[in-house]
């Protein structure tokens, strides 16, 4: 028989060949990739996986060797493409999201504000049903949303925009020392303008004091700003009581929900927030658009930061971007319906990780409360090893240590810092993050080669000899050469 | 799209369909994504005894197998050489 073609396994998708679907039906996937060379010989062409046929044809007179490094990038030879346990950076998007997105980049690719013809009428319609979407999911009113480019740029409309609207009266500001990177820097940007701010310390669980946060209220505070889910440690904040807090003394609250939304349930009238950022690339949409939430009652004035035609209600001037924005409202559609199903098999994979780890080494930290938190985040520290020689070890699992925007530097993770984990310990945390389309598999090889390589660096290690023999570090007198 | 509630025979066949389209993802992390919420799916629905509930969950599922019969001809048109090192070994 021939080796199969590329255009023949197209053309094959197209119909389910009648004897193909009795033989499919046999097979599950984990073997349908044993048999990757078997399908080069004379076993009919089933429909299934186009891309293993075309490997097929290209291996087909060779032995499948046992892993051949398919591919190398930086120094690093890697065998197939990493298995993805960073959700926390970023998400796949969901196949139900790009169905919605693709009309919008094909035939229908009209302006959402062109008035007077098709193209720009049915692109506003889209816009107005993805609002929608997005409202529903937060429990809002659809003209309280406004489109960004991303959670970033909603929290600078939030922090900037509020503060200099209210910039008379109001000079102080609140947030915590865990906030994202563009929280923090708004509000540096924001200090050398002038402006007061507080950095509310958190305890050891990642959570801050409302006591704290009482006592840093001050007559002239604008505006208060916590994140409900940390994308570092997965904390959840206890934003219905700031909420509370903020109603009695006037003041405005925002959370960046970038990485809540979809994932908790969030209704803003019982948070009582009155902005919120949302993000679409967290949630399984597509990189480039997020949301702002506005309340209208009672109304929030802002200062656009963004000059233009006077687009979303001239507090965010931009042309729309329709597809992304179509892929925003599905992503949440989809996560609002799939908040049971995804909560239950992300919290399973979870515990499956965390107690796979713990039950096979000693000295593993989870940094960050135990019940106040997202389980889709874990945040573990190994004691006695080393984080980049960890990392490197775990090429074929990609996960990341301290935050992506902070990666690139060499200093440990602020957020870990603000926790009071100590500096060795923040140096080796690894930040496991299990999403929608994560497997068990997965998680089983990841903890295969977490608990792998882990071992063996101990094993490498004076200091895990020294803790192994009962001598306590901290009482050593290191000689000075 | 059938105005009645589906007979047991349409269910199973749609659960079959659903089953052999998750198959065809070269993406390992969607096929098998697919796979699990289709079970879940028909798990969660197995008890529904209001045809009209019934009748929209059917209608709801046919309209998932044409979602994902487009969407796998799209992902495999643009599978990567290099696979996930979970269908390698």
């Amino acid at each position: 028989m021939a080796p199969p073609s590329v255009s023949r396994s197209l053309a094959l998708l197209w119909r389910v060949r009648p004897g193909a679907a009795a033989a499919a039906s046999r097979f599950s996937s984990s073997s349908s990739s044993s048999s990757l060379s078997a399908a080069s010989s004379s076993v009919p062409l089933r429909s299934y996986s186009t891309a293993a046929a075309i490997v097929a044809h290209h291996d087909d007179n060779h032995v499948y060797p046992a892993s051949p490094p398919a591919v190398m990038m930086k120094g690093v030879k890697m065998a197939g493409r990493p298995l993805y346990l960073d959700m926390q950076a970023t998400s796949p998007v969901d196949p139900r999201v790009l169905d919605a997105m693709l009309p919008y980049y094909i035939d229908q690719y009209g302006n959402p504000h062109s008035r007077t013809h098709m193209y720009g009428w049915e692109s506003d319609d889209a816009v107005e049903k993805a609002r929608e979407q997005i409202a529903k999911l937060i429990g809002a009113n659809p003209k309280e949303i406004i489109f960004t480019s991303g959670a970033t740029e909603a929290n600078n409309i939030a922090l900037k925009g509020v503060m200099h609207f209210y910039k008379e009266k109001k000079r102080h500001v609140i947030t915590t020392q865990t906030e994202h990177k563009c929280v923090l820097d708004s509000c540096r940007h924001l200090q050398q303008e002038g402006f007061e701010v507080t950095y509310l310390p958190v305890k050891k669980d990642g959570l801050i004091s409302l006591d704290e946060l009482k006592a840093a209220i001050r007559p002239d505070t604008g505006i208060v700003s916590v994140m409900l889910v940390n994308n570092e440690i997965g904390v959840i904040q206890p934003i219905a009581e700031i909420g509370e807090i903020c109603r009695k003394n006037k003041l405005f609250l925002h959370t960046d929900a970038a990485q809540a939304a979809g994932k908790i349930p969030i209704n803003v009238d019982e948070l009582k927030v009155d902005l919120m950022s949302l993000s679409a690339h967290k949630v399984y949409g597509p990189k480039g658009v997020g949301a702002l939430y506005m309340r209208r009652r009672p109304r929030v004035r802002v200062e656009a930061q963004m000059s233009g035609g006077g687009q979303e209600r001239g507090i965010r001037s931009g042309t729309v971007p329709t597809p992304l924005v179509v892929g925003m409202g599905a992503a949440c559609e989809i996560a609002m319906e799939e908040m049971k199903h995804d909560e239950k098999h992300i919290k399973e994979l979870t515990d499956r990780l965390y107690n796979g780890i713990t039950s096979k080494l000693d000295g593993v930290i989870l940094n960050g409360s135990e019940e106040h938190r997202y389980s889709g985040n874990l945040n573990l520290s190994f004691a006695y090893v080393e984080g980049e020689s960890l990392l490197m070890g775990l090429k074929e699992v990609a996960v990341s240590s301290g935050s992506a925007c902070t990666s690139a530097s060499l200093e440990p993770s602020y957020v870990l810092r603000a926790l009071g984990v100590e500096e060795d310990m923040a140096h080796t945390s690894i930040r496991f993050g299990i999403g929608r389309f994560t497997t068990e598999e997965e998680v089983d090889r990841a903890v295969a080669l977490t608990v792998d390589q882990v071992t063996k660096l101990r094993q490498m290690s004076p200091l895990w000899e020294m803790v192994q023999e009962g001598i306590d570090l901290k009482s050593i007198q290191w000689a000075q050469h | 799209m059938a105005p009645a509630s589906p007979s047991p025979a349409q269910a199973r066949e749609l659960y079959r369909a659903l089953v052999r389209e998750a198959r065809k993802f070269s993406n390992y992390n969607v096929r098998e994504y697919v796979k699990r919420r289709t079970v879940a799916g028909f798990q969660e629905h197995r008890a529904v005894s209001d045809p009209e509930a019934a009748a929209a969950a059917y209608a709801a599922g046919k309209k998932q197998l044409e979602l994902a019969k487009r969407q796998a001809v799209v992902y495999n048109l643009y599978a990567p050489q290099v696979k996930s090192i979970m269908d390698l070994r």
